[in-house]
């Protein structure tokens, strides 16, 4: 495979501009400029992450014992986790005048950015092309693009106004434990069928 | 079941970086030879915590009829809510609330270094039969790197400042996470599998 054909599908399977409105909903109260500056900073983590894995993911899959499945079913828990406190915190504005803790690494950029999805991906290609090298010019071009999305996204704001945020929130919520659902099953799928060839 | 992959697993589970940070906000206030003292002392009980589990292992199960299935089942469970509290801080948790004075054993020793969730792997290891020596090797391996992060603890953070110890601790709580999750598929896989036996 070309370098653009990896960019692209890396592109479509961390699905910038569909996670975009729930990356939003997750740091609406900061004002744009910060906002910005987060998601600068968290893609760019996740291109590490995406790297990291991309050179010694599969020395840490063997290390560690784990098989892909887990990587899946543990991603999707997390989505999950984060979903419930998105639908079930509307009212947790800043009591004491002290902003919380904007988000860092966990969720951004793992596992929404560099998911399960992403990192199987990458692993997938580095045993199938014997030139990591490729994919690692491919993820860069990748991120290139997704960056732009991120960055850009903070405008969705302006559009819909606070009342508009607070309304996506809960919305996204839903859609984030459809997707951590999804990533589950698809990780059981797998565990199932390794427990039925026993 | 090798000496280093073991030895990477309990040293993730002792989550050393971690630690780091709760370390150096305990002992802020105490002159060098005093925290260096401290590391030793309140590593040692570690170490004496996790011998004693590994010994006492395999009786402890036999005694409350505690199946392999189980222990995978509950180490997974328990790793997977410490690594959820590392990953997403709470104001409740102890992390954000450590005692003020001196460590002694308690934050430091138990539950930060010798936590329920490497007390109950050690717990599960220690009754893998054949491997018993390998598995007291990883722990001594393990628990030795643990000591050498905490030592250098004040190096490491003037290196990598706070933001560096916040990320590294993020990370490795989502590798604890993964492994949480593989030791409770492994639970199930072991209980699925004594099932199938157990029909025939």
């Amino acid at each position: 495979m070309s370098i653009f054909t990896l960019a692209l599908t890396f592109f479509i399977v961390t699905n910038p501009v569909g996670n975009s409105p729930a990356i939003i909903s997750l740091i609406k109260n900061y004002p744009i400029k910060d906002q910005q500056r987060i998601l600068f900073r968290e893609s760019i983590f996740s291109l590490l992450i995406a790297l990291f894995f991309l050179f010694l993911g599969e020395t840490l899959e063997t290390r560690l014992a784990i098989q892909d499945y887990a990587l899946g079913i543990s991603g999707g828990i997390l989505l999950i986790v984060i979903a419930l406190k998105m639908i079930f915190s509307v009212f947790d504005e800043p009591v004491d005048g002290k902003p919380k803790e904007e988000p860092f690494i966990v969720p951004i950029a793992s596992p929404l950015i560099s998911g399960a999805g992403l990192l199987t991906m990458i692993m997938l290609y580095s045993k199938q092309e014997n030139n990591n090298l490729n994919i690692f010019f491919a993820l860069l071009l990748a991120w290139i693009g997704i960056t732009a999305v991120l960055v850009s996204a903070p405008y969705l704001q302006v559009i819909l106004g606070k009342r508009g945020m607070a309304a996506l929130e809960q919305f996204m919520g839903m859609v984030l434990t459809l997707i951590g659902v999804e990533m589950i099953l698809k990780g059981s799928a797998l565990f199932l069928n390794i427990l039925m060839q026993n | 079941m090798n000496l280093i992959n073991l030895s990477i697993i309990l040293f993730f589970i002792m989550d050393s970086f971690g630690n780091i940070s709760s370390y150096l906000t305990l002992t802020k206030d105490l002159a060098p030879a005093r925290q260096r003292y401290i590391i030793f002392r309140e590593m040692l009980i570690a170490l004496a915590v996790m011998l004693l589990l590994f010994f006492i292992g395999s009786y402890l199960c036999s005694f409350l009829t505690l199946s392999q299935a189980s222990l995978k089942l509950s180490a997974g469970l328990i790793l997977f809510l410490h690594s959820i509290k590392i990953l997403f801080p709470e104001p409740t948790n102890l992390r954000s609330n450590l005692p003020r004075g001196e460590p002694f054993i308690f934050p430091l020793a138990v539950p930060l270094i010798a936590s329920p969730a490497l007390m109950a792997s050690i717990l599960l290891f220690s009754n893998i039969r054949p491997y018993r020596s390998i598995i007291l090797g990883a722990i001594l391996c393990a628990w030795l790197a643990s000591v050498l992060i905490l030592y250098f603890s004040r190096t490491i953070y003037k290196l990598i400042g706070s933001n560096g110890l916040r990320a590294s601790e993020r990370l490795l709580g989502m590798v604890l996470v993964i492994i949480a999750v593989q030791f409770f598929l492994d639970g199930i896989l072991t209980f699925w599998t004594n099932y199938q036996l157990a029909k025939l």
